[in-house]
């Protein structure tokens, strides 16, 4: 078996794990459609669960839709991935300001960051200007928001409305920039097969905060930090991302990483995605929300993004950054 | 064919930057005749709403679009009558017409006199902009109400001097400008709910902004009593009130490039006029209900 997987060009193996995908989504998809048919005709279960079938349908269908759009943007190449991430990148800072208060003079500075800063880092991205991407947000756009901010005459509280735009700019734009960036990078002998490293991250990203939310729901532990997070401890953070790395690790035959590599990046990136992850948890206690996106209601398709990118946004520069430094890639 | 691409361009447009929720609580989408009366922060409420709704009630819903703001150029014209299917109605203009069949009506009940210069100031903050809500026309039917008070307010809210201080109902200065022949095709005289009384008596749903003009801070101002109107017009037409929320955020007055915020449209359950209900207590309740679906 992996003598035949390896024997296969990069664009076989990244279509074989893309037919994997499918065929397991298929797999559940059905058995879900089934079990639906049946209690539809004849009822065993209590209403209970029934609603937690209805929640995992409703999970299915955004995992089909998450795949599909893997797919496309694979298939289509390295620019539509990169308007892919670009069009997250846009709702996500959409979700951002809408639930930070800003006032009529930070219009400029809105328009600025979502129409001028982020298509030009995605663009800086799509054209591997490796030098200047890591710069533009951090360097330039730090100083361009507050001129917008300070010509628009409006001095009340200045510092907090200029500090959330460039934050949710840095999380929201620059965080998600650095997941289609890690298709540029190259490695010797690992050409055309960089997709993979873009599902590693986001696998093992996901692997790492789905398992500690589970574990911390079965454990019923304190919480250390409850004013934050009600499911945070640091035994379930732990778990959760030793689980994760040793999956990651696992997964090293798809990624240019040695064994060690691998799970010493899984680390990096599992505790980068789990923190942020907390971080962004403290803002929405802060706005006094449960989720992202307006008021938990999602029709169409955008709201509550943020909560499912949050950790990537943390941990794809970090880990980016990490493995350019340490593989000179 | 245009005006569809156009539609559905602009939805797309709509959606992206706002999302444009529509959020049900209260009463089901259902293409049942309703008036819509909503809060009124920004030009694009209108668009908003529109886009919010479902594409079935889109069709057989009107917007109301002043037409001195949405008619002043080709472009906006075209938009609000083939995209929007928007109703128009005089804003200045009517001023002097809806004085003029008032006159009997009003005395008959002539409660006492508010005074009118307190109104008539009120009437500067106005800017020359959208203010879909309408003069209410108290001529439009016998049963509507006409007191001096209710004149008073269709004064208030229109952008002209007022009126000689001699009772203005008694003077019968003939309307200006005449509203356009298809515009006011059901009402006897000029009258400027005329056009939204032809849309209800054909079938039409129709969107309204009680306020009348565009608010600066949360809170709604006072409704204009044209709802009223309309209700007791048309009891059996179902009343919906609606919040919008955050489009002031998305296009600041004065701005012209809109930025991707969040909104969404709250639809509550209808409200009806009770049994002998005065006209005052009625719009307190509605904006009240309007005002409730912001914390939702």
């Amino acid at each position: 078996m992996n003598q035949f997987l390896r024997s296969l060009t990069p664009t076989e193996q990244v279509a074989a794990l893309f037919l994997i995908v499918f065929g397991l989504l298929v797999v559940v998809s059905t058995t879900a459609f089934f079990l639906t048919f049946r209690e539809r005709r004849n009822p065993v279960h209590d209403a209970a669960w029934q609603a937690e079938l209805a929640h995992y349908r409703k999970l299915l269908g955004t995992t089909w839709f998450m795949a599909v759009v893997f797919w496309v943007g694979w298939a289509l190449g390295e620019t539509v991935a990169t308007v892919l991430f670009a069009l997250i990148a846009f709702f996500a800072l959409r979700e951002f300001i809408t639930l930070s208060p800003t006032r009529r003079g930070d219009h400029r500075s809105l328009i600025l960051a979502f129409f001028v800063v982020l298509p030009i880092q995605f663009w800086l991205v799509a054209t591997a200007r490796f030098d200047l991407f890591t710069v533009f947000i951090p360097v330039y756009v730090f100083l361009a928001i507050p001129v917008a901010s300070a010509l628009a005459d409006d001095p009340s509280h200045f510092l907090e409305r200029n500090a959330k735009l460039q934050w949710g700019i840095m999380v929201c734009v620059y965080g998600t920039s650095h997941v289609p960036a890690l298709l540029l990078l190259s490695f010797p002998g690992y050409e055309g097969k960089s997709a993979f490293l873009v599902f590693f991250l986001v696998f093992v990203v996901q692997t790492s905060v789905l398992v500690q939310h589970v574990i911390s729901r079965r454990t019923q532990r304190k919480p250390f930090a409850p004013n934050v997070s009600r499911s945070f401890n640091w035994t379930s953070w732990g778990i959760g991302i030793a689980v994760a790395s040793l999956v990651g690790a696992l997964f090293s035959f798809i990624t240019p990483f040695k064994f060690g590599q691998a799970l010493a990046v899984s680390v990096i990136a599992c505790i980068a995605g789990s923190m942020g992850h907390l971080v962004m948890k403290a803002l929405k206690r802060d706005r006094g929300i449960p989720n992202w996106g307006k008021k938990g209601v999602g029709v169409t398709g955008a709201n509550g993004l943020l909560d499912r990118v949050d950790a990537l946004c943390f941990a794809a520069p970090i880990f980016f950054h990490s493995i350019r430094w340490y593989f000179n890639a | 064919m245009l005006a569809k691409l156009t539609g559905w361009l602009l939805l797309g447009i709509v959606r992206l930057l706002t999302g444009a929720q529509a959020r049900w609580y209260g009463c089901p989408p259902k293409a049942e005749q309703r008036i819509y009366f909503a809060n009124h922060q920004s030009h694009a409420d209108l668009v908003m709403i529109w886009a919010a709704l479902p594409e079935e009630l889109r069709s057989i819903t009107r917007p109301i679009a002043a037409r001195d703001y949405w008619a002043n150029t080709p472009f906006k014209r075209w938009i609000t009558t083939e995209v929007f299917n928007a109703v128009y109605v005089e804003r200045a203009a009517t001023a002097p017409a809806s004085a003029a069949p008032h006159a009997k009506p009003a005395e008959a009940e002539a409660p006492p006199l508010p005074t009118r210069a307190a109104v008539a100031a009120q009437a500067e903050r106005i800017e020359p902009s959208m203010e879909p809500l309408l003069p209410m026309a108290p001529a439009a039917a016998p049963i509507v109400d006409v007191t001096p008070e209710a004149f008073d307010e269709v004064q208030g809210r229109l952008d002209l001097p007022a009126p000689p201080p001699a009772a203005p109902a008694a003077e019968p200065t003939p309307p200006p400008r005449e509203p356009e022949p298809a515009a006011v095709a059901a009402a006897s005289g000029p009258d400027p709910l005329a056009p939204l009384v032809e849309a209800l008596r054909s079938g039409d749903s129709i969107i309204i902004f009680p306020e009348g003009t565009r608010g600066h801070t949360g809170e709604p101002q006072k409704f204009k009593s044209g709802l009223y109107t309309l209700a007791t017009m048309f009891p059996e037409v179902v009343l919906v009130p609606a919040w919008i929320d955050n489009v002031q955020r998305v296009m600041p007055k004065g701005e012209i490039v809109p930025v991707p915020i969040l909104c969404s449209v709250t639809f509550g359950a209808p409200i009806r006029v009770d049994e002998g209900e005065e006209r005052r207590p009625f719009l307190d309740r509605a904006r009240a209900a309007v005002i409730a679906l912001r914390d939702v």
